[in-house]
């Protein structure tokens, strides 16, 4: 047993946090709020220049040939610093599946572009019925010759807004199958006719959208994997996304927690600081034990996924666990700053919606207990 | 990174599991449920001794003491997984464990002669300890202890009392804690002792638990004579100790973890067999599965940092904050549990052990009610979050 992290990653972790810390000031993240785009391209280029884009695609496609641990390790920064930006959108939703279930032309084409920054990517899979099941997909996708034609609402897409390519769940089969089956991916081009967006405002100020398909003409060559078994592919890169937001959730809460201690130390009331009351000490306590928990549990879901050991009972405890604790982690630093994290001009804010926006991702904690108890055999 | 067990540390897992399917019971459902009398305690005494013969014949007590004091002198990770597993399995462990570290204690603080008389009888299985730090007016405040240790030629003459003595009625020795300068500050005039239970002047009586279990005894000393020799480390130095045997007892938020892991898992087991009126299985219950999935959540989480405090340990990492944060988690998720495992069983979930309609033999049961202790023992949630604070989050001292 080993559980520290090696020199690599150490200096991964360090280069990271001093980067963000100087590329990504509170301002520009609530400037990115308001935002259009909601990313600094220039810096997205800086980033794809550090490797950070490409760090978890191999090295034959212009990747780094890290693994997801050290991705973990990245992301944690990545949530630390707020940093706003289709990152888990193009290197998970959208990277991810290409590398895995891409054919040679496919991962050719999208991935040493994507590596070098150029090509920003997404997944359009939810639809109005917000939810992350099979059943869910029900926008249409029927044969028209060598061509799919695709009609339909995709609701709560990240970044479509700025995505070059997204990846399209659609329905190929309905009527008696069970809902895993018929559902095929589409690549697809955010400036393909027929494909309009529309930025959705939220509690994050994140970039959700609403995305249409209207008889959008998607050619065979770009199906993602089989016909009809697109869900095999969804469900994986769903818990790689629901590992790859734990670990932004962890970098956030663990921000929080070193914001609150210090603010313990330093706002004096009664003659004394305030984090010398006992009533305090142990909030304090409880939010370092959601937190130093959580990072554990993150660490050994990544280090199992990047083992090739399955772990998708673990990547639904690690994200069940911060659903809740992030966003109590958030709560009780409110209580303890007062009134003056109540404001706009304090950054407590920014962690406390993210961390409702990001309980919600990919699976809330009912979401992933009820893998936990299928994994149980429940 | 790897959390997994050395090659060797796994073949130790599989001996250990080995033994214990060996020496337990097929049916064995842990320690305590039908331990509400003293004929039952009586039982599960003896039962507590035939496992320590065994650990001891297999060289498993004191693993990784020095051989000379019949230690195997074994990587401390093995003394982990063999404590986890033996707490997971709900074998009798309390009574062995104080024993364990109390040997640890001597192995720090002991002399020669302390070391050579006392590590091998307890790595024998010979000897049962208990702890002797709690009196009446000295509760989380330890350092109020009362009871008096006076010089007296090559002897110290103890007068006084300790309370909620676990396993005492069955104890040979206690590691005890006494005032033997009540002239400077509380936590600088204590000194711990290692006291025979059999010297004249000792007395004591025996207290029911909540669970009915008469685990705790009150132990009064009347001039009980102590050789000199029987000072553990320095004279007033009993606070160093008394630390030490803290950080020591760090495990115990894993400690409950690992037997919560067994409980689940009974509770589960029983929510896939049985159904309810409508012909459904329990574990078909959305809420059901939500709540049990729930505590399977925080036990993993409890888990995972409870490896990395045994890991932490094994590399001579500071790991006080750390077993301070386990402590109320433990203690936390273990209540839960028990309330859900209750409400899981409904009105039966309150049914008495013996009674012809009981389900999980009464575990439940006695698992509400014995889970009260878990936020207490060994340190209060309370104490333990003012140490996390202090130690692990560096907050001013209030
Ligand atoms: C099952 C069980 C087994 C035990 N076995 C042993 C044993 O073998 N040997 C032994 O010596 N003792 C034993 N004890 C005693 C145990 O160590 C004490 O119960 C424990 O230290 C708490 O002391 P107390 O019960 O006197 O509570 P108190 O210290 O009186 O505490 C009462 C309440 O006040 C709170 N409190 C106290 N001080 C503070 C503070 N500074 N800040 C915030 N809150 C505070 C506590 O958290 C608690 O909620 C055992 C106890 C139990 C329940």
């Amino acid at each position: 047993m080993d559980l520290s992290l090696t020199e690599e990653q150490e200096m991964l972790w360090k280069s990271a946090r001093d980067f963000l810390a100087s590329k990504v000031p509170k301002t520009l993240v609530r400037q990115m709020e308001e935002d259009e785009r909601g990313y600094v391209p220039e810096l997205w280029k800086e980033m794809a220049e550090l490797g950070w884009v490409g760090l978890p695609f191999p090295e034959q496609y212009g990747g780094g040939g890290f693994n997801f641990l050290d991705l973990v390790i990245l992301l944690e920064e990545m949530g630390r610093a707020c940093l706003p930006g289709p990152f888990i959108s193009t290197v998970i939703l959208g990277g991810m599946p290409v590398l895995e279930f891409g054919t040679e032309e496919q991962k050719k084409a999208i991935l040493p572009k994507l590596c070098k920054g150029e090509l920003i990517m997404t997944m359009a899979l939810t639809e109005p019925s917000a939810k992350y099941e099979a059943k869910a997909v029900q926008l249409e996708a029927h044969h028209d010759g060598d061509d799919y034609v695709l009609s339909g609402t995709k609701l709560f897409v990240n970044d479509a807004n700025v995505a070059d390519k997204m990846i399209v769940a659609g329905r190929t089969a309905k009527g008696h199958h069970p809902p895993e089956e018929g559902v095929t991916l589409f690549l697809i081009d955010r400036t393909a006719p027929g494909v309009s967006v529309h930025l959705l405002k939220t509690i994050a100020g994140d970039k959700q959208c609403e995305v249409t398909f209207d008889k959008v003409k998607v050619s065979r060559d770009d199906v993602l994997g089989r016909v009809g078994h697109g869900w095999e592919i969804v469900k994986k890169v769903m818990e790689l996304a629901a590992l790859a937001k734990s670990a932004e959730m962890q970098g956030g809460a663990q921000q929080v927690l070193e914001m609150t201690i210090q603010y313990g130390k330093d706002r004096v009331q009664f003659d004394r600081p305030i984090g010398s009351f006992q009533a305090i000490q142990h909030y304090m306590a409880d939010m370092s034990i959601d937190v130093d928990s959580a990072r554990v549990s993150l660490h050994k879901a990544a280090w199992m996924l990047s083992e090739g050991i399955p772990c998708r009972k673990e990547i639904s405890v690690i994200k069940g666990w911060l659903s809740e604790a992030y966003r109590r982690v958030t709560a009780q630093s409110h209580q303890i700053h007062a009134a003056i994290a109540f404001t706009k001009d304090h950054d407590l804010e920014l962690y406390f919606r993210r961390a409702k926006a990001a309980e919600l991702y990919f699976g809330d904690a009912d979401f992933h207990r009820e893998i936990v108890a299928q994994e149980l055999g429940m | 990174m790897d959390f997994r067990f050395t090659p060797d540390e796994e073949q130790f897992l599989k001996e250990v599991q080995a033994f214990l399917d060996e020496v337990l019971p097929p049916d064995w459902l842990g320690v305590d449920p039908d331990g509400h009398n003293e004929q039952a305690d009586e039982d599960l005494h003896q039962f507590d001794l035939e496992i320590r013969r065994k650990l001891a014949a297999r060289g498993w007590l004191g693993l990784q003491w020095p051989k000379q004091y019949g230690g195997q002198e074994a990587p401390m990770m093995k003394r982990f997984i063999l404590e986890q597993e033996l707490i997971y399995r709900g074998a009798p462990y309390w009574a062995i464990s104080a024993a364990l570290m109390t040997g640890d204690m001597i192995l720090q603080f002991g002399t020669e002669v302390q070391r050579q008389e006392f590590l091998p009888r307890i790595a024998r299985g010979e000897m049962q300890w208990c702890i002797g730090m709690s009196e009446p007016n000295a509760g989380s405040d330890l350092a109020n202890l009362q009871l008096k240790a006076t010089e007296d030629g090559d002897s110290y003459v103890l007068n006084g009392q300790k309370t909620w003595q676990t396993g005492a009625y069955y104890a040979d020795w206690v590691i005890l804690y006494a005032r033997t300068d009540p002239n400077v500050k509380k936590h600088k005039g204590i000194t711990t002792f290692l006291v025979d239970l059999k010297s004249p002047g000792v007395s004591m009586r025996r207290i029911p638990q909540i669970t009915g279990h008469p685990a705790f005894c009150e132990v009064f000393y009347d001039n009980v004579r102590v050789p000199k020799t029987n000072v553990l480390g320095a004279l007033n130095g009993g606070w160093g100790v008394a630390l030490f045997g803290v950080a020591t007892e760090k495990s115990f938020g894993y400690w409950l973890i690992n037997s919560g892991r067994r409980d689940l898992q009974m509770l589960i087991k029983y929510c896939k067999e049985t159904r309810d009126v409508d012909g459904r299985l329990l574990c078909q219950d959305p809420l059901i599965r939500s709540r049990l999935a729930q505590l399977a959540i925080e036990l993993d989480v409890g888990r995972n940092l409870g490896m990395r405090l045994n890991w932490m340990a094994t590399r001579g990492m500071p790991i006080v904050a750390t077993a301070c944060q386990l402590r109320p988690l433990g203690g936390s998720i273990l209540q839960r549990l028990s309330h859900i495992g209750v409400q899981t069983l409904g009105l039966y979930g309150q049914l008495d052990e013996h009674s012809e309609w009981v389900r999980l033999r009464g575990r439940m049961k006695y698992l509400y009610l014995a889970s009260v202790a878990m936020t207490i023992e060994g340190g209060t949630n309370e104490a333990s979050r003012n140490t996390v604070a202090s130690v692990g989050l560096g907050l001013p001292r209030g």
